[in-house]
C-alpha cells in the first residue's frame, strides 16, 4: 500500500468514526432526550429559550468531545504513520553514502510493503545491479586481457631469449636483442601487476593471514633498502623499530615494504636520506618511510595511487617502473584493514605513513607489563 | 636426462624444447594431458614440465593422476594464470616447483636442472670454487686465505650460487631461494647484491668467479 493511500485511509477512518459518534450522540441529545424528558416530567414547561440554551450547550459539548480526540488522533496517527513510512529513508541514505566501486554487490534493505519508498529502493537496487554488472564486465575484461597477453608474451620472451643465446650475433646486435628483452620483461611485469589488481578488485586473491612480526620484516627490509640506496649515495636509517605483531600475509607485507623502500630510494635526490620507523601508536602499528626527495606537487598527491598515473614526467625522467607499484601497495594495505597516507612538502620531506591494526593488543600489553 | 614437456602452445613448447636440448636434456613434447599421462606411463622420465592450462584434462589433474599412481617424478608447473594462490595449490597437489608465465628461459632451464639433480646436490659443509671456500656451518668465507666479511643475505646468496657451480641461476630463482619472495619486485635488488658480492670475492682476486649473463642471470664458475 502506498504512503498516500495509507494516510488518506487513516484520515478518512478518523473522520468517519468521529462523525458517526457525533451523529449518534446528537441524535440522542436532540431527539431522544427531550422526548424522554417530556414523558417523565409532563408537568414542567420549558420556555423555548431555555430549551435552545440547553441544546446549544449539549451540542457544543458533543462536538468538543468528538472533535478534540479526532484532531489528536489525526495528528498522532499521521505523525506515527509518516514516521514509520519514512524510516527507510534514513537507512537508504546511510546505505547510499557507503556505496563505492568496491561494494556494488551489496543491496539496500527492502521493507517489502510496496510503498513509494520500497519502490524507490527497488529502482535503486536495480541501478546498483546494472552498475555492478558493468564494473564486473570491466574487471573481467582486464583479467581476460591480461591472461590473453601472457601467452604471446611468453612466446616473445622465450624467442628473444633464444635469439640472445645465438653466439653468431655481433656485440651490437646482442645489445639490441638484450634491450628488446628488457622491455619485454617490463611489459610482462605490467601485465603481472594488472592481473593481480584485476583479481584483487574481483576479490579473487586470498591472503594467507597469520601472526607476523612486523619489526622483523622491517629490519630485513631496512638491510635491503641500504643496499639499494648505496649506489646513489643515499643514507638510510631506521629511527625506531618496536616489537610489533600484526595479522597479515608475510609475502604481501614484504612486497609492500620493498615497494615503499624502493620508491623512497628511486624518488630521491643524490646524497639524500631515507628514514624508516615502526612504532606502536594506540592500537595501531605505524610504519613511516620518509625521504628527502624532490617531493610531490600538491596537485599530484591525491592521484599517486591511481593506476599508471605518473604525475609530471619532468619530475622523474630517469625512473622506470611498471606504474602500478603504489596501486598494489594500496591494495595490500587495505587488504590488511590498514590505511596509507602520503604527505609531501615540495623540495623537503615526503612521508608515507602506513597504519595496521595491532594483533591482540591486550596480549601484547600483558607481555610488556606482566 | 630425459624430460617431458607438456604444453599446448606449439611455439612455447618448441623453444622450451630447444633450450632444454641445448643444455643436454633429451626432450619429449606432448600437447595435451591424456597424451602426457600415456607417455609418463611408458617412459621413465627424469622430470616433467607441465603447463596447467591444457585442452581437455588440465595440468593439475594430470599431476594428481601421476601422484595417485605413486609416481615421484619431479614436476615443474607452468601457468599463465599467475594467481598467487596457484603456487600453493600446485605444490599441494604434488608439484615440486612452479613458474608463472611469462617465464625466463634461463630460469626454466635452471629449475629443471635443479629438479632433476636434486638428489645429487652438493651436501658437503665446505663449498669450494677455485681458492674461494665457504663453510656452511660457521658461515665463514675465505678467498686466497683472506677472510671475507659477509652480511647474512650476502652469505645466503653466495651459498646458493656455490651450491650450483657452473650453472646459470635466473633472477627470479635467486629472489625465491635467497629472499623467499614469491613476487617479482621489479627492482634491481639482485643486481645490486651481486655487484657487492663481486666487490668482496672478485675485486682483488683472479680468476673472476661471478659472471653476469645479460638477460638471463648469474653464474659462478672458475673459467670465464
Amino acid at each position: 500500500m502506498t504512503i498516500r493511500t495509507r494516510l488518506s485511509l487513516w484520515y478518512a477512518a478518523v473522520m468517519f468514526v468521529a462523525l458517526m459518534v457525533m451523529g449518534v450522540l446528537l441524535y440522542y441529545q436532540i431527539i431522544i432526550e427531550p422526548r424522554e424528558h417530556a414523558r417523565r416530567h409532563p408537568e414542567r414547561h420549558h420556555t423555548e429559550q431555555a430549551i435552545e440554551q440547553d441544546m446549544f450547550e449539549d451540542v457544543t459539548g458533543i462536538v468538543m468531545w468528538c472533535a478534540v480526540p479526532a484532531v489528536l488522533l489525526s495528528i498522532g496517527g499521521g505523525w506515527w504513520l509518516m514516521k514509520k513510512s519514512l524510516a527507510p529513508v534514513a537507512s537508504l541514505t546511510q546505505a547510499a553514502e557507503k556505496i563505492s566501486a568496491y561494494n556494488l554487490s551489496e543491496r539496500l534493505p527492502r521493507t517489502g510493503n510496496g510503498d513509494e519508498l520500497d519502490r524507490l529502493t527497488e529502482v535503486f537496487n536495480g541501478m546498483l545491479a546494472r552498475l555492478d554488472d558493468s564494473f564486473n564486465r570491466t574487471r573481467e575484461f582486464t583479467l581476460h586481457a591480461s591472461h590473453e597477453l601472457k601467452t604471446p608474451l611468453t612466446v616473445l620472451c622465450g624467442e628473444t631469449e633464444t635469439a640472445l643465446r645465438d653466439e653468431s650475433l655481433s656485440p651490437a646486435e646482442h645489445e639490441r636483442v638484450a634491450s628488446l628483452l628488457d622491455e619485454l620483461r617490463r611489459l610482462a611485469r605490467i601485465v603481472d601487476g594488472l592481473t593481480l589488481l584485476a583479481k584483487a578488485d574481483a576479490g579473487q586473491v586470498a591472503l594467507k593471514l597469520e601472526p607476523v612480526r612486523l619489526d622483523e620484516l622491517v629490519r630485513d627490509n631496512f638491510a635491503d633498502a641500504q643496499i639499494l640506496a648505496e649506489p646513489h649515495g643515499i643514507q638510510v636509517e631506521l629511527a625506531a623499530c618496536e616489537e610489533i605483531t600484526v595479522r597479515g600475509d608475510r609475502h604481501r607485507l614484504r612486497q609492500l615494504l620493498l615497494n615503499l623502500a624502493d620508491n623512497a630510494v628511486k624518488y630521491n635526490q643524490p646524497q639524500g636520506r631515507v628514514t624508516m620507523s615502526l612504532r606502536r601508536n594506540g592500537d595501531t602499528a605505524e610504519l613511516t618511510i620518509a625521504n628527502s626527495g624532490p617531493g610531490i606537487p600538491p596537485e599530484v598527491l591525491p592521484r599517486v595511487f591511481d593506476r599508471f598515473y605518473r604525475g609530471d614526467s619532468a619530475h622523474s625522467p630517469t625512473v622506470d617502473g611498471c606504474g602500478l607499484g603504489l596501486s598494489i601497495v594500496q591494495w595490500i594495505v587495505s587488504a590488511h584493514n590498514g590505511t596509507i597516507t602520503i604527505t609531501s612538502e615540495p623540495s623537503k620531506l615526503t612521508t608515507v605513513t602506513v597504519r595496521f591494526p595491532l594483533l591482540e593488543v591486550r596480549q601484547q600489553m600483558k607481555k610488556k607489563n606482566p | 636426462m630425459r624430460v617431458l614437456v607438456v604444453e599446448d602452445e606449439k611455439k612455447t613448447a618448441s623453444f622450451v624444447r630447444k633450450a632444454l636440448q641445448a643444455e643436454g636434456f633429451a626432450v619429449d613434447v606432448c600437447h595435451n594431458g591424456d597424451d602426457a599421462l600415456a607417455a609418463a606411463r611408458t617412459t621413465p622420465f627424469d622430470g616433467i614440465v607441465l603447463d596447467i592450462m591444457l585442452p581437455g584434462r588440465d595440468g593439475l589433474s594430470v599431476l594428481r593422476q601421476l601422484r595417485e599412481r605413486k609416481s615421484t617424478i619431479p614436476v615443474l608447473l607452468l601457468s599463465a594464470r599467475g594467481e598467487v594462490n596457484e603456487r600453493v595449490e600446485g605444490l599441494n597437489a604434488g608439484a615440486d616447483d612452479y613458474l608463472p608465465k611469462p617465464f625466463e628461459l634461463a630460469e626454466l632451464v635452471a629449475r629443471v636442472r635443479a629438479l632433476t639433480r636434486r638428489s645429487g646436490e652438493n651436501k658437503s659443509t665446505v663449498l669450494r670454487a677455485a681458492d674461494l671456500t665457504l663453510d656452511t656451518v660457521t658461515h665463514r668465507a675465505q678467498r686466497g686465505g683472506a677472510e671475507i666479511e659477509l652480511t647474512a643475505r650476502e652469505y645466503r646468496l653466495l651459498e646458493f650460487l656455490m651450491r650450483s657451480p657452473g650453472r646459470l641461476c635466473g633472477r627470479m630463482m635467486i629472489l625465491e631461494k635467497v629472499w623467499d619472495y614469491d613476487f617479482d619486485p621489479g627492482t634491481n635488488l639482485v643486481d645490486v647484491y651481486i655487484r657487492r658480492l663481486r666487490e668482496k670475492i672478485d675485486a682483488n682476486f683472479e680468476p673472476k668467479l661471478l659472471h653476469t649473463v645479460r638477460g638471463a642471470g648469474y653464474l659462478l664458475k672458475e673459467q670465464p
